[in-house]
């Protein structure tokens, strides 16, 4: 096996061929029919990313909960509502929704967007731009989940946790009632609920 | 291995000579398993080679890839990856972080199980206790409450990753719906979550988010206009969820237990089929997919 042997031995010199041994490269895998490809061991490449992401997450979120502690009200009263009531942040854009029309805002809208995200991949199937932020061959899909999707959600939230106060009705936020009043008949009223 | 004649001379009975209860204990344990004294020897060795298999420091490429084949955990990633996946600005490496704050939230999720009680008139003052006499106790929820909101936003700003750089086509669509379910489901998870510090903020929203489910009525009554029997299935819906009309003492043992039970599991199952289908549509996507 370790038996050293002359390059003419494996490598023949023949007339009729029109290759030749060029050069030995340094590698741990034979490479036939194959182009050069940019693959690297996850072991160490991947791993230690994801250590560091780790790393990062964990010290992140442990320094939010020691200087910015999460909120605890007084305990519930069902006899006490604030007002306005309002949703954990992720459904304020539902919830503003709800304020226009109570079934389509609350049920009928987000419901076809979600039906309608699960239908993306089976509907835009046409091979471009994979890999790539942004590709150009992509530009109106970019646009229209940007603009009918991204865009909206955002900014139904911002409105909801920002621009609403007693009753549902709009405020600035630096014109924000600061001691809401509590009436107990139309709490209720502003959200259709 | 071979056959021994015996010679009639080793048919005499030889004089054996007196030996210590110690020394005959040694010579059956070496009659009959020689190999106990090698293994006591080579203890350290054998434990950590049934844990890495291989080597937990690989040198050669062999080695690396075994790294990751013979690892339980490592073997879900390939062993080999595309520089191109590796590049932060691709990823954001907003998937994992989703991951990681999924375990995050388990643990520090565990940890709270043992000192709260799913009744409404003690889960509040457990809040206040955590705050005040457990140890840690205020670290723990707050960990649990960012992370929480971080996996919402990471999960969000994930789907919005896949989107624009188109790595939801054929042949990945189904692993886009199953993202999509696990979006749905996170916001669940955080919602019926919300509930649990049983404050005046958890008890109004769970009132206005189980209104909103309420809404649903709208379908059966519309229905009624085909001749169909009117089956309120927005109060119905409430009505499952909250265990009544009002946000009570059901309705908080309902959320806890989807909380901490149900719905976890149910995560759990579906992060791990996102997986398996990352690795078996061809790994990470890459512009090599689509020539441009």
């Amino acid at each position: 096996m370790a038996k050293r042997v002359r390059e003419e031995e494996i490598f023949p010199r023949n007339p009729n061929k029109t290759y030749g041994l060029m050069e030995i490269v340094k590698g741990s895998s034979p490479r036939v029919d194959r182009g050069p490809d940019d693959m690297v061991s996850s072991w160490p490449h991947l791993l230690i990313r994801e250590a560091i992401l780790f790393a990062a997450c964990f010290v992140i979120v442990l320094a939010l909960a020691l200087w910015a502690p999460p909120p605890l009200e007084k305990p519930a009263d069902p006899t006490k509502p604030p007002n306005p009531a309002k949703a954990p942040w992720y459904f304020l854009g539902l919830q503003e929704l709800v304020s226009y029309d109570a079934f389509w805002g609350g049920l009928g809208i987000p419901g076809i967007v979600i039906i309608g995200l699960m239908f993306i991949p089976y509907l835009d199937r046409h091979h471009s731009g994979i890999g790539r932020w942004f590709a150009k061959s992509r530009s109106t899909a970019c646009w229209a989940f940007t603009l009918i999707f991204v865009v909206p959600s955002i900014i139904l939230i911002i409105i909801g946790t920002y621009f609403r106060g007693p009753n549902w009705g709009f405020y600035p936020p630096w014109n924000m009632p600061v001691e809401p009043p509590i009436i107990l008949h139309s709490i209720f009223g502003g959200m259709g609920l | 291995m071979s056959v021994q004649t015996q010679k009639p001379s080793d048919l005499t009975p030889r004089q054996e000579p007196a030996i210590s209860p110690l020394q005959k204990l040694n010579r059956a344990i070496y009659r009959q398993a020689p190999e106990v004294f090698d293994s006591i020897k080579l203890l350290p060795y054998n434990v950590y080679k049934s844990i890495y298999r291989t080597t937990a420091f690989p040198k050669t490429e062999r080695e690396r890839s075994e790294a990751f084949f013979n690892s339980f955990l490592l073997h879900i990633q390939p062993a080999k990856i595309e520089k191109h996946a590796l590049r932060f600005t691709y990823t954001f490496g907003l998937g994992l972080l989703s991951t990681y704050l999924f375990l995050l939230l388990t643990l520090t999720g565990i940890l709270l199980m043992f000192f709260y009680v799913p009744a409404t008139d003690q889960a509040y003052f457990r809040m206040l206790d955590l705050r005040s006499s457990v140890s840690f106790g205020g670290i723990m929820r707050g960990m649990h409450f960012w992370s929480a909101n971080a996996m919402i936003g990471a999960v969000f700003f994930h789907m919005c990753r896949v989107f624009y750089t188109g790595a939801y086509k054929p042949p990945r669509e189904l692993n886009w719906v199953v993202g999509v379910i696990l979006f749905v489901l996170t916001l669940v998870m955080g919602f019926t979550g919300y509930l649990l510090p049983w404050d005046q903020l958890a008890f109004w929203a769970i009132t206005v988010g189980a209104n909103i489910a309420g809404k649903a009525d709208y379908i059966s009554t519309s229905l009624t206009g085909l001749g169909l029997p009117d089956l309120h299935f927005g109060l119905f819906t409430k009505n499952m969820l909250l265990g009544g009309d009002v946000v009570g003492q059901e309705a908080l043992l309902r959320f806890y237990v989807l909380h901490v039970a149900l719905l976890p599991v149910i995560l759990f199952s579906l992060i791990v089929w996102h997986f398996w289908l990352i690795r078996k549509t061809g790994g990470i996507s890459s512009p090599k997919e689509s020539p441009e």
